[in-house]
């Protein structure tokens, strides 16, 4: 996942590689998920989320759809 | 997995995790045998263990740690950076990520994929400062782990 200058920088880089866009986010999104999924990750109790837990996670930062569905493959 | 077996892995964990954390660098092999007092056999085995549970991410045909996420042990594309401490992280979300894990103030930096611009985000405080820009995945979630390299 990276990290573009804007909404037109993104589109000019899909455009130039034939792609189409994927999942956006915005920064503070990233940041959430970021603390959610390694702020705990030095406890000796951590343990990696479930499909729920993490698909809860997404969910609660607004990430929803097929897109951020783990269960569609 | 036995109990045993279990705390062991947990061991091994933490080891690694404190030491990305600490200086940037993930053990090697040998040296989490040394650190732990036990053979290189039990600790590629935990490795591997680790692996199969996307704990770690091993370079292919290796025991050697490619990622150990947030941590990534190569250099890459995202530079994060607390103080006099400097870290690589595997992408946008994990270089936050290692800023949330070590609880420190600091920043990452990655230049667009576009204009190639250096792009800066800082943690200060706990809090996401305002920063510019979008992140983008390009592979749908439930298939992040196909190839954890691309996503």
């Amino acid at each position: 996942m990276l990290l573009f200058r804007s909404e037109e920088h993104l589109a000019a880089w899909l455009e130039q590689r034939g792609l189409s866009q994927g999942g956006t986010m915005t920064l503070e999104q990233c940041w959430l998920l970021a603390k959610a999924w390694y702020s705990d990750k030095l406890d000796r109790d951590w343990r990696r989320k479930t499909l729920d837990e993490a698909m809860a996670a997404f969910a609660e930062i607004g990430l929803e759809g097929d897109f951020w569905d783990l269960t569609k493959r | 997995m036995t109990a045993p077996q279990a705390e062991f892995d947990t061991n091994v964990r933490l080891a690694v995790f404190h030491a990305a954390a600490g200086s940037g660098s993930t053990p090697s092999p040998p040296e989490l045998a040394h650190q732990l007092g036990t053979s290189l056999t039990e600790i590629d085995a935990s490795l591997d263990r680790l692996a199969a549970d996307r704990v770690v991410v091993l370079k292919p045909g290796t025991s050697d740690i490619w990622m150990a996420n947030p941590f990534s042990a190569v250099e890459t594309g995202f530079e994060v950076s607390a103080g006099n401490s400097r870290w690589y992280g595997n992408c946008i979300w994990d270089s936050l990520g290692i800023l949330a894990l070590v609880k420190r103030e600091g920043f990452v930096e990655t230049p667009c994929p576009d204009c190639g611009e250096l792009l800066r985000v800082d943690v200060a405080r706990g809090e996401l400062q305002p920063s510019m820009g979008i992140v983008h995945f390009a592979v749908p979630a439930a298939h992040w782990w196909d190839d954890i390299g691309y996503t």
